[in-house]
């Protein structure tokens, strides 16, 4: 009997909780736990549990598809790779290198971003490669980055069971990250207090010693409350603060301008509370801050990270075990596309594109010269979809459900000249393309995931792709030889060892060394056993920074014709766009309708009933969905998740950028609700 | 002799007389374990007995999807002895194309699982050494007395963090019901974490009442670290005490909740006075 | 175990009564007949309890027992004949016999047991029925609301966890 086990990595959240996919006759048949990974145990959540539903769905695609006539016909590999090539080549010609622009993938293996990124540097001359991270952690990258010198979540996983306080801020990780959120709950068991930092009451909050129901989008002035508290009581680690930090004093003098009265109306939380939280985070021997979207999905999303930088500073809580600043990476591969530069401003590693040794470097090893230009971010591209940006190429992303304010997309896209999507379903975008090439799932290719904790993980081949499709890997390698860069790689593992000789912080890490528990970055060297917490002694920029954040706050607020903040986010058993999850039978029949959750007292005054079906509308856009009536959400809030194409929540949300990281405002809106 | 190489030259030999067309085992692979369906006596160098990892729902798959004919050898603890047996107590396999290959648990790993039969009937090799018991257990204890409010409060501290994963349903070798009513929205409301928790754990724990053969498996795959395995504890002392009945332990002896008649006598089961609250001494 | 859930549609039902809510699975054959005696005869009893007839109790699942307490019911009665005097081959003990495993799973996790109510030929007549009803709604009577206490057993580590 034709019966395989074979080890891999989950495909949806940044957690990396290892798999087991049981292969009988070229299928996938069942996913079982793996008793012997690292972060995981033998643990997983539902998604996890159902991971090999979707893999052999009848709607993926298999075969590349040309639009003619506003109709798909097939055609084969060659004339679509040629094709590819030659009208890539064409908008370099006729506009410049920079009319094209493309979008890497948060899904796709760190070998294929590192291809892809290539293929748009070396092979067409642009910095126009970005892809959703922007949407999620653009805003940590930015200001961790900046304040200490690397926007990677500081410690580890396994770190969190020993932590003395753990503080949760706009994260809903029971829902998002399940399997950290076992890690954090062992912590509560071994006497950790938890406190969640939340607007609406999630899962986390339920389970929490603490919970600050703040306003949306006011964690500047709760942050800046409990530093400003913790300087009262003389809690701040002056030590660490004098040796390792630098802005202190402005840091000071910023704080003291603001009356903790004022702060504590800001964000609505009585000033005891504050208090409580703020002494129980400072005594603490080692404490860690966990956030996600709820801190940066804001138009002030860089300054909110700026904010939790500074309270970790201020207590000198970073650079040991257990204490650190923890984001929670949302996709399974968002920080190994950023790691190996699917970024406009960035080479593999970080490196600035505006560097002049980079740029040397890199011109050097590629064989090309290279733009000095840093290129255009995700939202900056559809922004010029259709006039300066000609040309469009997406591998693996769905930006009509994940980004904002879909209306103004649906209009830019069509305007482009060329519109290549690389996808495993007729998403959404790809609907809109022009040639759309079938791509390959994580089952059926090998690489490298690197999760949320910095772990570089082997994903192993399990099954082949359908049809005719192929893993994005080769596709790429045909396209890189269109352009005639290096494109004969035997394996990804070749790509590996290509990335670790140009990337400093990935330069020990070969195929050969990843096993099962795989490697944390940095790895300097081939016989480095990787990094378990970042900033030991120093930090990765010299000292930590304290820096000023500027509030602003949310856009929108609700007013006489929109009185309702809206949310937008995640719920358990679906993922992101929904496109894997919705087709995975397990996960679509826990939840199969949108929905959007409204308080008792908001239902009952508009006459709502559980399920019953109502309408959502912001100035942007308008959506049926169906009504959840539940006391997680505040009175005056609404919570929509945007997995649901059929009710897609991001026809409703704003466009509103962060000014440093160019991250939109998913988070907060004003918008109306109505009955049926 | 290590007990390793004693079952490695069993499984050698099964399949080199073609006793058996596979046998299911754990493999090293790039140097850590999994599960693995050795066909050909030259791959099995790479078995491993450790850690303990529940196989028996796994062989129960290969037989059911396997043609008629197909006989398999499985390396198994005592937990996935008694899982098997309870299989096929309820018709879910067929003993006839299974072979065991039993090996004891250490006391270590007995512990770990607060197992109270840390071997399987009948041993390949190796040494059995003593049970545990579960009420003897700091631990366990501490959720398995106290007063009704202290023993609500403990649980619902527990069940309050569960994610709905299924885990627990997926891993546990006897949980085999289709349609599950874990997945009914009847019983268990959809899409909500965690409303209707109380109904899923007590409804998933009772279903198991008399099958559960205290593998621990789903006490080891909560992300959460609920002790679920904990729930069944005080239905298996009854079923102990009032029927001296032990799930997978005795392949002949049907449950004693599923037949009026009980083994032996012939007779109808006279009523006994516990079963009625107005009789009193339950 | 068996697969039926036809008789757990009815707890919505009761529950929008007042006070202590208490549900009475009658079998048919016995206790029901005491339940229409004692509505025949008028006597006075507890107006919190509702009685759902069963073909057999055999037809009440431990999985409609716990959805009961889970929504929020005080106390599960479950009255049928005599264990050996059943009309479907002894179904009846079987149904007893799970319904007694039930009650140590029910301590385990804090609900006391004595809020499910087992008794086998012991309501056939109306003045049995009615006393059995009686000292069961009073017992009930003494214990905590469990409507408050489901809910509290749902969200008993809510919002500000302990401190509340
Ligand atoms: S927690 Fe994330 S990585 Fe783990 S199983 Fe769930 S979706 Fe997959
Ligand atoms: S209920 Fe738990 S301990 Fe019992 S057989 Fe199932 S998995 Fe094993
Ligand atoms: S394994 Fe744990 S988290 Fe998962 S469903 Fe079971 S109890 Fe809930």
């Amino acid at each position: 009997m034709n019966l395989n086990f074979i080890k891999t990595i989950c495909p949806y959240c940044g957690t990396g909780c290892g798999i087991i996919l049981q292969v009988k006759g070229g299928r996938a048949v069942t996913t079982l736990a793996d008793r012997s990974h690292p972060v995981s145990r033998g643990g997983l959540c539902i998604k996890g549990w159902t991971a090999h539903e979707f893999i052999h769905h009848p709607d993926r695609l298999t075969k590349p598809l040309l639009k003619k006539n506003g109709k798909f016909k097939e055609l084969s590999w060659d004339e679509a790779i040629g094709l590819a090539a030659d009208r890539l080549k064409e908008t370099v010609k006729a506009h410049g290198p920079d009319a094209v622009a493309s979008l890497s993938s948060a899904r796709c293996t760190n070998e294929e971003n590192y291809l892809f990124q290539k293929l748009i540097r070396a092979g067409l001359g642009t910095n126009n490669v970005d892809h959703c991270a922007r949407l999620c952690h653009g805003p940590t990258a930015a200001a961790m980055a900046y304040a200490l010198g690397s926007g990677a979540m500081t410690n580890s996983i396994a770190d969190f069971s020993g932590a003395e306080c753990i503080l949760i801020i706009g994260s809903n990780a029971a829902e998002t990250h399940p399997i950290i959120m076992g890690e954090i709950y062992k912590a509560r068991d071994n006497g950790a207090v938890l406190v969640v930092v939340d607007p609406r009451r999630t899962e986390v909050a339920n389970n929490a010693d603490m919970h600050l129901q703040i306003n949306s989008g006011t964690d500047i002035p709760l942050i800046d409350a409990m530093m400003k508290l913790i300087l009262d009581a003389s809690l701040e680690n002056r030590e660490f603060i004098a040796s390792r930090t630098d802005g202190f004093t402005e840091m000071k003098e910023y704080l003291s301008q603001r009356t903790l009265e004022e702060l504590s109306r800001e964000c609505g939380i009585p000033l005891e509370d504050i208090r409580k939280v703020a002494e129980l985070y400072a005594r603490a021997r080692e404490a860690s801050i966990v956030f996600c979207m709820g801190i940066t999905q804001h138009a002030c999303g860089t300054s909110n990270v700026y904010a939790i930088c500074n309270l970790a500073l201020l207590c000198g809580h970073v650079g040991k075990p257990h204490s650190g600043i923890c984001p929670l990476r949302g996709q399974n591969n968002v920080q190994g596309a950023c790691d190996v530069g699917a970024l406009p401003n960035v080479y593999p590693g970080y490196q600035a594109v505006a560097d002049e040794k980079n740029h040397a470097k890199f011109a050097q090893a590629w064989g090309r010269d290279l733009s000095r230009k840093p290129g255009l971010t995700v939202t900056e591209i559809f922004a010029a979809a259709g006039t300066t940006v000609r040309t469009l190429y997406t591998m693996g992303e769905n930006p009509l459900l994940s980004d904002p304010n879909q209306g103004h997309l649906m209009e830019m896209i069509p305007k482009l000249d060329f519109f290549i999507a690389q996808d495993l379903f007729m998403t959404e975008t790809a609907r809109y393309a022009d040639l759309v090439l079938p791509a390959a799932c994580y089952a059926e290719k090998t690489g490298t995931f690197t999760n949320t904790e910095r772990r570089i993980q082997l994903l192993r081949k399990a099954v082949d792709p359908p049809g005719e499709a192929k893993d994005d890997f080769s596709i790429l390698c045909l396209l890189l030889k269109a352009f005639g860069l290096k494109g004969d790689y035997a394996d990804p593992s070749e790509v590996m060892d290509e990335i670790a000789a140009l990337t400093p912080i990935m330069a020990g890490v070969h195929f050969d060394r990843l096993g099962t528990h795989g490697l944390q970055w940095p790895v300097p060297s081939d016989d480095h056993p990787g990094t378990r917490y970042l900033h030991k002694d120093t930090f990765t920029r010299g000292k930590g920074l304290f820096v000023v954040p500027k509030y602003t706050p949310p856009k929108e607020m609700p007013d006489e014709n929109y009185p309702f903040v809206l949310n937008t986010g995640r719920m358990f058993s679906h993922y992101h766009t929904g496109t894997m999850t919705r087709r995975s039978p397990f996960l679509d029949r826990e939840v199969d309708k949108p929905f959007v959750e409204i308080h008792p007292a908001d239902a009952a005054r508009l006459g709502i009933v559980e399920g019953g079906g109502v309408t959502v509308t912001t100035r942007r856009g308008s959506i049926e969905t169906f009504a959840r009536i539940t006391t997680r959400v505040m009175e005056g809030s609404l919570f929509a998740p945007f997995h649901f194409s059929e009710a897609p929540a991001n026809a409703l949300t704003i466009e509103e950028l962060d000014p440093d990281s160019k991250m939109p405002e998913l988070k907060v809106c004003a918008a109306r609700l109505e009955k049926g | 002799m290590s007990l390793r190489e004693e079952v490695l030259t069993r499984v050698k030999a099964l399949l080199k007389d073609r006793r058996v067309d596979g046998v299911l085992g754990l493999s090293l692979f790039e140097k850590e374990p999994v599960p693995c369906l050795f066909e050909d006596p030259f791959d099995v160098d790479a078995l491993v007995i450790e850690p303990k990892w529940l196989l028996a729902k796994l062989a129960m798959n290969i037989l059911k999807t396997a043609p008629q004919e197909y006989r398999l050898g499985l390396v198994c603890r005592g937990c996935d002895d008694r899982a098997v047996t309870e299989l096929a107590k309820r018709n879910q396999l067929d003993r006839n194309r299974l072979t065991l290959l039993g090996i004891p648990c250490t006391a270590e790993q007995a512990r770990k699982c607060l197992c109270s039969t840390p071997y399987p009937r009948e041993i390949v090799a190796g040494e059995r050494v003593e049970g545990m018991y579960p009420m003897n257990d700091e631990q366990a204890q501490l959720f398995l007395t106290g007063s009704m409010e202290e023993r609500m409060k403990r649980w619902a501290r527990e069940l309050n963090r569960c994610i709905k994963c299924y885990g627990c349903r997926n891993v546990c070798p006897i949980c085999v019901c289709i349609p599950c009513k874990l997945e009914d929205d009847l019983w268990v409301k959809r899409g909500h974490i965690p409303a209707d928790m109380v109904s899923y754990h007590l409804i998933r724990a009772f279903h198991l009442s008399d099958t559960c053969v205290s593998c621990a498996g789903c006490t080891d795959t909560c992300p959460v670290n609920i002790p679920l395995m904990l729930l069944q504890v005080s239905m298996r002392e009854t079923l102990k005490s009032q029927y001296a009945y032990e799930p997978g332990l005795d392949p002949e002896r049907v449950s004693p909740v599923l037949t009026e008649q009980e083994k032996g006598e012939g007779t109808l089961f006279q009523e006994p006075a516990w079963i009625d609250s107005l009789r009193g001494g339950s | 175990m068996t697969d039926r859930t036809e008789d757990s549609g009815n707890i919505q039902v009761v529950l929008e009564g007042a006070g202590r809510k208490i549900v009475v699975f009658a079998c048919t054959w016995c206790a029901l007949i005491g339940a229409d005696g004692a509505g025949k005869k008028r006597i006075s009893l507890p107006a919190t309890f509702r009685v759902i007839p069963v073909e057999c109790i055999s037809r009440v699942e431990a999985d409609a027992v716990i959805r009961a307490f889970t929504s929020g019911i005080d106390g599960v009665a479950v009255m049928g004949c005599h264990l050996g005097g059943c009309r479907h081959n002894g179904a009846n003990l079987r149904s007893a016999r799970k319904l007694e495993l039930l009650k140590p799973l029910l301590d385990t996790v804090g609900i006391d047991s004595r809020r499910l109510f087992t008794s086998y030929g012991t309501a056939h007549e109306y003045h049995q029925f009615a006393q059995a009803i009686e000292s069961f709604c009073s017992q009930i009577g003494e214990m905590p609301p469990v409507s408050a206490w489901s809910r509290s057993f749902v969200r008993a580590m809510s919002a500000r966890g302990e401190n509340e």
